[in-house]
């Protein structure tokens, strides 16, 4: 397979950010605000802390074999009988998720421009695109997100600035929240929300200098971060708290109720939905080809490309489980929980492993010729 | 007719061989004998019963006999005369050549008899056809062991025109002729240094074309020149009638729409390349040098962008950047707004559009693809018809069609903009090669433009995006230097930078010597500057004078 350390400290930030910004930022705003009201921004920001953390730890595991990916460095520290079983759950968390990102943007696209289209289409037509575009190397795949990275946060940024006019500072008042019903859940939904950036795990191996990973992740973070909590103060400050609750996805909202100086096109949520598929695509590809990667580096497979077509019925089929939008959201919820404790306890427990048994991959030198 | 008759008595006398390389093959190592006959015999089997082919038997200073092979029409007949024949007719006044042993002779017929610069022996019999065959004169002696190639090809060829395709309004108006020979002195005559390196093979079994590959010795990169000279070894065909024969067996995708090698016609744009590190290959027989690698964005610069001013020349680059986004989405949009997204636009436009469409029968996208069609169709035609007739013939099109269709109840008026613009688009484009791809991929755009809208538009554009993010053109990532990120690279891609500020060769081709300019050189480094003719001075100086 393809190894090369050819991906640049800038490229694997923009991975991280173009993994972590996806469809997910469309209701972010509402379980933000569920959480605990006024004080949304708070818990996007407690989120994005959390999730830092998970982040930090999968950084350092992966510095400490800087040229193994965690299907392998597994292996090394806790044996390979469980390491295969803690990889199977990843690569099943993943597929899993990728399904239901696809569904999930698959009903946003239906709901509010294709109104006519089966949702089955929809799905199955971003499904295919990632499945294509996970045939390509990692170097090619970092060149995809940080090609794609300027377009998702211009106009997010736009957006942002756009709707600052109709803002009120009062509605983010009191910056504590009045009810704090679920601050915890709301928190731990939200950095859920960010469990795209697991893909620095495959991404460290392939870099040209992994011990500037932690920068990458750092900066990766800070952007993706920074954006969610703009995002939650723009929607909160626009609608309120309470208006905030009654949308489904009050990013898109947000969207609608803005438009550009001069009248130049009327309405925004249209061109915002079209060029958020980028944003989508960029998310779907990534935890696409880590599910890929990690199945092939499971089986010891030469080729990766062979699985890229053979999962996509599976994570169909995955899609279409829910029954609708709810139940969906309710799936989401809970898959994100269950995928906290994998994306960060089982890193956690690999660190510490690590550190208690003293494994160490091999310093880089060796692997330089390359 | 002395002459002919005994060429034909010859040329009767002896079978013309039936299959000439298989021939040829078999007599690899054949060498000269010294007996003349049987070299006359060998050349005559293989060539004799060619209408051009001549052969002049005549006496070397007046006593050994000798023969002369060529092919009438591809050589100089007054040089073959004047400083050929007649210096070996005549006996030099200065030199004994009365019974000289056939080494002796051979010198001195090389050495004082021969007035012409380029002057081979050769002792291997294939090799004098060959030789033939690309228009020089062989000269066999009875009893020497080798023969005389002289070059004394000569063939017709265009006078240097202005390039047709790459016209500029500032610079150079030479253009590249299909000679290698010529072509190669016009790129010499630009880069007078000892590092521009030609390395020549011949490629096609048949056609036996020149190719020559230039680069700069010291500067481009040794591994880029090996895998040029190995793609080129590595093809084995018949015939190479034009560089783009050559383009499509070294390029790295050949199922791509998008071209990954870059051909010009223009030799000071090969300097250009070739001083930025990269390899030209030049065919004989094509006007069109190739430049490898190519990546994306040398598709919509032009000479003319480094020849003027780079303040006026960056927004007209981004105006073609405009024209090549135009050529590929225009349609596509329009389709997508129009038949999903009609409340995107403002409210007055959409009620003007709604009135142009209200006879158009069809949906959106049939209009616009038939209108579509049609537009390329009138572009073939335009570009085969005679000149003459074809600027006619363009009015006819899009003046007449296009207005008739609308008041047909055909077409509506917006369309026909539409279209007009997007193909205003592709013409704007500097490559045609790359304006071919764009113009293409829009009608795959416009479909899914029907079936899903804004959102299938976005699915090919990302398509189309992966595609280019993944092409490689000798493993120069495609879209460099954008991605990935080359902060000196973008001085020069959406802009054009002024020429001190990118005083650094392209990285992604990693040239030997990076350093283009010393950065000191321009007058806006504002130090050494001097107002040499300032009134003030001067008026002074009257004062106290």
């Amino acid at each position: 397979m393809e190894q090369t350390r050819q991906v640049t400290v800038t490229q694997a930030a923009a991975v991280l950010v173009s993994t972590i910004i996806g469809v997910g930022v469309l209701p972010l705003p509402l379980f933000a605000v569920r959480a605990a009201d006024s004080g949304a921004p708070l818990v996007t920001f407690f989120g994005m802390l959390i999730a830092m953390v998970g982040l930090l730890l999968i950084t350092w595991l992966g510095m400490r074999f800087p040229d193994r990916n965690i299907v392998q460095y597994s292996e090394a520290i806790i044996g390979r009988w469980l390491a295969w079983i803690g990889s199977g759950c990843i690569i099943v968390f993943f597929a899993v998720l990728t399904s239901l990102t696809a569904r999930e943007f698959g009903e946003v696209v239906v709901t509010s421009v294709l109104k006519t289209t089966p949702v089955e289409v929809t799905v199955i037509v971003m499904l295919v695109l990632a499945a294509i575009s996970s045939r390509n190397g990692i170097t090619t795949f970092a060149y995809i997100h940080m090609f794609y990275m300027p377009l998702l946060i211009g106009p997010a940024i736009l957006i942002v600035a756009l709707s600052l006019k109709n803002a009120d500072i009062l509605n983010l008042e009191p910056i504590w929240g009045n009810e704090r019903k679920d601050m915890l859940g709301g928190t731990v939904t939200i950095a859920a929300l960010c469990q795209g950036s697991f893909i620095l795990t495959m991404v460290i191996p392939a870099m040209r200098r992994p011990k500037k990973a932690m920068r990458a992740s750092f900066w990766g973070m800070l952007i993706a971060g920074g954006l969610y909590v703009t995002i939650v103060i723009a929607t909160v400050a626009v609608f309120g708290a309470e208006e905030t609750k009654k949308l489904l996805w009050p990013t898109l909202e947000l969207a609608k109720a803005t438009s550009l100086p001069a009248n130049v096109l009327e309405r925004l949520d249209a061109a915002f939905l079209a060029v958020w598929v980028t944003a989508v695509f960029s998310t779907l590809l990534s935890s696409y080809f880590l599910t890929n990667q990690a199945i092939a580096f499971l089986f010891r497979l030469k080729d990766h490309r062979m699985f890229s077509i053979f999962l996509l019925p599976f994570v169909f089929l995955m899609a279409m489980f829910p029954k609708n939008i709810v139940q969906m959201y309710g799936i989401i919820m809970q898959v994100g929980r269950v995928g906290l404790v994998l994306t960060i306890a089982y890193p956690g427990l690999l660190l510490l492993v690590a550190i208690l048994r003293k494994k160490r991959g091999k310093p880089l030198g060796s692997s330089k010729s390359g | 007719m002395p002459l002919f008759r005994r060429r034909n008595k010859a040329i009767n006398k002896i079978p013309s061989v039936n299959a000439p390389i298989a021939y040829m093959e078999e007599h690899k190592d054949a060498k000269i004998t010294g007996n003349l006959k049987e070299t006359t015999d060998f050349i005559i089997k293989l060539l004799g019963e060619n209408g051009d082919f001549l052969m002049r038997e005549f006496h070397v200073f007046g006593q050994y006999p000798a023969t002369m092979f060529y092919f009438s029409q591809m050589v100089d007949p007054s040089m073959l005369n004047e400083s050929i024949l007649k210096p070996l007719m005549y006996t030099p006044p200065h030199i004994q050549t009365e019974q000289l042993p056939p080494e002796r002779l051979q010198d001195v017929l090389l050495n004082n008899a021969l007035y012409h610069s380029n002057c081979q022996t050769e002792s291997l019999l294939p090799s004098l056809v060959k030789g033939i065959l690309r228009g020089e004169t062989i000269i066999a002696v009875e009893g020497l062991k080798q023969a005389f190639l002289i070059a004394t090809r000569q063939i017709d060829k265009r006078g240097i025109e202005q390039p047709a395709t790459e016209q500029v309004i500032r610079g150079p108006r030479e253009g590249f002729v299909e000679t290698i020979g010529t072509n190669l002195s016009l790129i010499r005559y630009r880069l007078q240094s000892p590092e521009l390196r030609v390395a020549q093979m011949d490629i096609g079994r048949k056609t036996r074309s020149k190719v020559a590959i230039c680069y700069m010795q010291g500067l481009t990169n040794p591994e880029l020149v090996d895998e040029v000279n190995n793609r080129l070894k590595r093809i084995d065909v018949d015939a190479i009638l034009d560089s783009g024969y050559l383009e499509q067996y070294i390029e790295d995708n050949q199922l791509s729409p998008f071209p990954q090698v870059q051909y010009t016609e223009r030799p000071d744009k090969v300097v250009a390349n070739l001083l930025e590190g990269r390899v030209a290959i030049l065919v004989d027989g094509s006007p069109l040098a190739l430049i490898v690698p190519t990546v994306f964005n040398q598709f919509y610069q032009t000479v003319e962008d480094y020849t003027e001013r780079y303040l006026l020349m960056s927004p007209i680059r981004i105006v073609r950047l405009v024209a090549l986004m135009f050529s590929l989405i225009f349609p596509s949009i329009y389709v997508s707004i129009i038949s999903f997204n009609p409340e995107l636009i403002p409210t007055e436009f959409a009620v003007a559009v709604a009135g142009g469409r209200a006879g158009v029968p069809f949906p959106a996208v049939v209009e616009v693809l038939i209108i579509e069609i049609s537009m390329e169709v009138l572009r073939e035609a335009t570009i085969r018809l005679p000149q003459q007739v074809g600027g006619a013939l363009s009015i006819v099109g899009v003046l007449i069609i296009g207005q008739a269709a609308v008041s047909a109840g055909f077409a509506s008026p917006i369309t026909v903009v539409i279209i007009a613009l997007t193909t205003i688009g592709s013409f704007a484009t500097p490559a045609y090669n790359a304006a071919l791809a764009l113009r293409l991929l829009r009608f795959p755009l416009m479909i899914l433009a029907g079936i899903f809208g804004l959102y299938g538009v976005m699915i090919g554009l990302i398509l189309i995006a992966n595609h280019l993010l993944s092409l490689k053109s000798f493993g120069v990532p495609y879209l460099s230097p954008l991605v990935p990120g080359d902060f000196q690279g973008m001085k020069d891609l959406l802009i054009r930078g002024p020429l001190w500020w990118s005083n650094k060769r392209p990285s992604f081709l990693y040239p030997l010597d990076r350093t283009r300019n010393s950065g000191q050189s321009s007058t806006s480094t504002h130090e050494q500057s001097e107002n040499a003719l300032d009134p003030a001075k001067f008026q002074g100086g009257k004062e106290k004078s």
